[in-house]
């Protein structure tokens, strides 16, 4: 986490750079890390996606450049707002903020661009300026959180409070861990799965903070993951349903994705993916689908992707390619309710 | 006596000027509106023929006076040539005289139109005409005329002496009439007039109180007509037995070479031998038939060259172009001509100028507005040969539909001009001017259509200027949020970045 001082200063000085070069009478320009997929490059050291060397030129006085030119500084002046007045904002609000400002976007995916570009520029993820996602997901575990976020700065809370789950927003993603039981961070793909180690009382027997990622999970769980992982020195791990897609949540949770790739600090190296694999659906003899194009298509893409060039990896895919069948987390329960935890996870965390 | 005797004397017994009388709704004077607007009119294009013979730059006074009874004074004063005094009392007492009979482009036709506006005034008033004439530098006449109506002959009620100051005529006419209905229409007719006349001053005063003063929109006098000789082809089985009957000693292929333009010996020889008749016979010795059989061959001969165009004075690229755009508001103005080209053996020129205004129209054609021989037509487009041209462009083409308001201006020169009808409000549907009108008509919308895209391109760069420029501006708006201080000046960025760019060019 950046500290937000420290934020807000880079949002000054951005400003400060674009007034000054129009009292220079100088059309201001903007040099942004360029995200095209060109430009991302696969850092083994960190494990991570990263931004390559390549720049783009965001120049004002070209009438193609300047309506987003101007809606990066808007973005840059509304996050300034925000920090100031402590306040959060979700996408889609910023979105809609835009129109009072007299700023327009086409489209969400348009103002969810621009965020991106201050990123990049400012180096900061727009967490830091108090944008989220509107999409939550949900954590349990046998944690307990101190908020940082004023009107709750200082409060306490266990993070088995709701027997739901407690959502992950931004106050959770800036509180910080002060006390804990836990042993292990356990993410599962859906919500019926966390709700199952919940009632089950899973935790308890794994010592584990459940997850609740919810298909590709938003920044900020990464993040709190992250923090637990870091601050606590809890292993992470991560349960999906088996087939590419649920592969992939886990990969992009261990090494990022290529649209977070200006971020840094999202991603968990050493978190590991223990399953559904295509050997779990053979030993466990787990009913499952055939796997139609799609699935095969983005087995093939995986297999070239540099992330998974790693052994453990490549067998996962050529596993997957050999049985052309799927199987969902769901698919223990033909075994009884319990079984999922009494008997996979029991063998697989052990 | 026999039936077919009474049936000629009662032909006879009417003379011309009642033949028109009882006929007058077909020259222009069917209604009281329309009375006081022919009146005007026919005095008026007599004015300007005789200030084009004088050479000088017309200067036209109309003025219009309400009197009791629904009567109305018309009184038109030019600084022309004057009428010479013997011609006065027939030029406006006698139907069917006139000075315009030679081929040449003239308003008027037969000296027709002022004549019947006096016998329509003393029918109606029983008034006479006032007639102030002056041909030399000084002196002048007045007169008083009335018309002998039973027998086509002026009566000179009073002749006397009156200076004038300077040479020119002014005619008096009191007949029934409505003003008030028709003075819109007189100064609309005014207005187009100066365009087609450009190098005219009019000055119109309704009930001695000055209404409007058009023109001159420019000091550039038109070319002089030149007299010439008719084309063969123009002449009809009767103009040929008039030229034979007062030549009747001369053999038929002088006649030919002497009365026509465009035939020499070699053509005459040539066109003799198409009609099969011998070239040495003299006029008093030909035949009916053999004038006849000739008649035809003047049609149906082919070797004769196009008759020439210098008895025609169209207005001129310049002179139209000024007018228009003096008259009307308008920001894109093409000119275009097409001839000299004949039509039954009369030479002509259609020219016409296509212009726009800046005022947004939703209509599918332009506004079209009809001239011949320098003459506005104001009635009756819709049988008119142009407005048929007109709707058979199809003017989406050339953006004419919900951009900007489009005019058509079209004036066509002849020595002879067909008109439907002797009121001359429309031209008929003459084959041969038709296709030229649609030729010129279809190059002018050209024209617009590439204007209309250049103008688009630019009113697209124009946006472009006041989005960057609102884009800009938020620039530096945020970014003097961002770094809280003032906003800083965006002007002079922008417009420089616009300023002699292509893309930014603001007319």
């Amino acid at each position: 986490m950046v500290e937000s001082t420290n934020t807000r200063d880079i949002l000054v000085q951005l400003g400060k750079k674009v007034v000054q070069s129009i009292l220079n009478e100088e059309f201001p320009r903007l040099e942004i890390p360029d995200r095209s997929t060109d430009n991302i490059v696969f850092d083994p050291e960190q494990g991570q996606f990263v931004l390559g060397t390549t720049r783009v030129m965001r120049d004002s006085s070209k009438i193609r450049h300047v309506k987003s030119f101007a809606q990066l500084v808007w973005v840059a002046s509304f996050a300034k707002d925000l920090l100031d007045a402590s306040r959060t904002s979700s996408l889609r609000d910023l979105y809609y903020s835009s129109e009072a400002f007299g700023v327009k976007f086409v489209d969400q995916a348009e103002s969810d661009r621009i965020v991106a570009d201050l990123e990049s520029l400012s180096g900061m993820a727009r967490e830091d300026f108090g944008v989220f996602p509107e999409e939550h997901s949900s954590v349990y575990g046998q944690v307990t959180m101190r908020y940082t976020v004023p009107g709750y700065l200082g409060r306490e809370v266990d993070l088995t409070v709701s027997p739901d789950g407690l959502p992950i927003g931004p106050a959770l993603m800036t509180a910080e861990p002060v006390k804990s039981n836990a042993e292990i961070v356990l993410a599962v793909e859906c919500g019926g799965m966390f709700a199952r180690l919940i009632e089950t009382r899973a935790w308890e027997r794994f010592k584990a903070v459940l997850i609740h990622l919810g298909g590709q999970p938003p920044r900020s769980t990464r993040r709190l993951m992250r923090l637990l992982h870091d601050r606590l020195d809890l292993p992470v791990y991560i349960f999906t349903d088996g087939d590419p897609w649920g592969m992939h949540i886990a990969q992009v949770i261990i090494t990022g994705s290529a649209n977070a790739a200006h971020i840094r600090g999202l991603t968990i190296p050493d978190a590991r993916w223990i399953g559904v694999t295509p050997e779990d659906i053979v030993e466990y003899s787990l009913p499952c689908d055939s796997m139609n194009d799609a699935d095969i298509k983005r087995l093939d893409e995986l297999a070239l992707d540099s992330r998974y060039t790693g052994p453990e990896w490549q067998q996962h895919i050529s596993g997957f390619k050999d049985l052309r069948r799927k199987a969902e987390q769901q698919a223990f329960s033909r075994y009884g309710m319990d079984y999922v935890v009494d008997t996979y996870l029991a063998d697989k965390l052990a | 006596m026999s039936e077919e005797v009474q049936l000629a004397a009662v032909f006879n017994s009417i003379s011309p000027a009642e033949f028109f009388y009882r006929n007058r709704h077909m020259a222009g004077f069917g209604n009281a509106t329309l009375a006081v607007y022919s009146t005007v009119r026919e005095l008026v294009e007599n004015s300007l023929d005789a200030c084009e013979d004088s050479g000088r730059l017309p200067f036209i006074i109309v003025d219009l006076v309400d009197e009791s009874h629904d009567f109305v004074s018309v009184t038109v004063a030019d600084n022309g040539t004057g009428i010479p005094y013997q011609h006065v009392s027939e030029s406006f007492g006698k139907m069917l005289f006139g000075s315009k009979y030679d081929t040449r482009q003239k308003r008027g036709t037969f000296g027709l139109g002022a004549t019947m506006a006096v016998l329509y005034g003393q029918i109606t008033t029983e008034h006479a005409v006032e007639v102030h004439t002056q041909t030399g530098t000084s002196g002048g006449h007045a007169y008083r005329l009335l018309i002998d109506i039973e027998h086509n002959v002026p009566i000179v009620e009073s002749d006397s002496t009156l200076d004038r100051d300077g040479p020119g005529t002014t005619v008096t006419i009191h007949i029934k009439g409505d003003l008030k209905r028709a003075q819109d229409r007189i100064l609309e007719y005014l207005r187009m007039t100066t365009i087609v006349t450009p190098h005219a001053k009019v000055l119109l005063r309704i009930n001695r109180i000055a209404t409007a003063t058009l023109g001159r929109w420019t000091e550039q006098l038109p070319s002089v007509p030149v007299v010439s000789k008719p084309h063969p082809r123009a002449a009809d089985l009767e103009m040929l037995k008039r030229l034979i009957a007062e030549n009747k000693q001369k053999s038929v292929r002088s006649i030919l070479v002497e009365s026509f333009q465009q035939v020499g010996d070699h053509t005459a020889a040539r066109l003799l031998r198409h009609a099969a008749l011998d070239s040495r016979k003299v006029g008093w010795s030909l035949s009916r038939e053999e004038i006849s059989r000739l008649s035809a061959a003047l049609k149906s001969f082919d070797g004769f060259a196009r008759p020439d165009g210098s008895c025609l004075s169209p207005v001129g690229r310049d002179s139209f172009l000024t007018s228009v755009k003096s008259v009307f508001p308008v920001s894109f103005c093409s000119y275009g001509r097409r001839g000299p080209s004949e039509w039954e053996g009369n030479p002509f020129v259609v020219e016409g100028v296509l212009a726009s205004g800046d005022s947004v129209d939703e209509s599918d054609v332009p506004v079209l507005y009809r001239f011949a021989n320098k003459v506005p037509l104001l009635y009756d487009a819709s049988d008119d040969v142009f407005m048929k041209v007109l709707k058979k462009i199809d003017w989406s083409k050339y953006c004419v539909r919900g951009a900007r308001q489009v005019y058509v201006f079209v004036h066509l020169s002849s020595t002879r001009i067909p008109y439907r009808a002797a009121g001359k409000q429309s031209i008929a549907l003459v084959p041969e001017i038709e296709a030229e009108a649609l030729t010129l008509l279809r190059g002018l919308a050209r024209e617009l259509g590439k204007s209309a895209r250049e103008l688009g391109h630019r009113g697209r760069s124009v946006k472009k200027m006041h989005e960057f420029a609102k884009s800009f501006r938020l620039i530096a708006k945020f970014g003097a949020s961002l770094a809280e201080s003032d906003i800083p000046p965006t002007e002079r960025l922008i417009s420089g970045l616009f300023e002699g760019s292509d893309n930014g060019r603001v007319d």
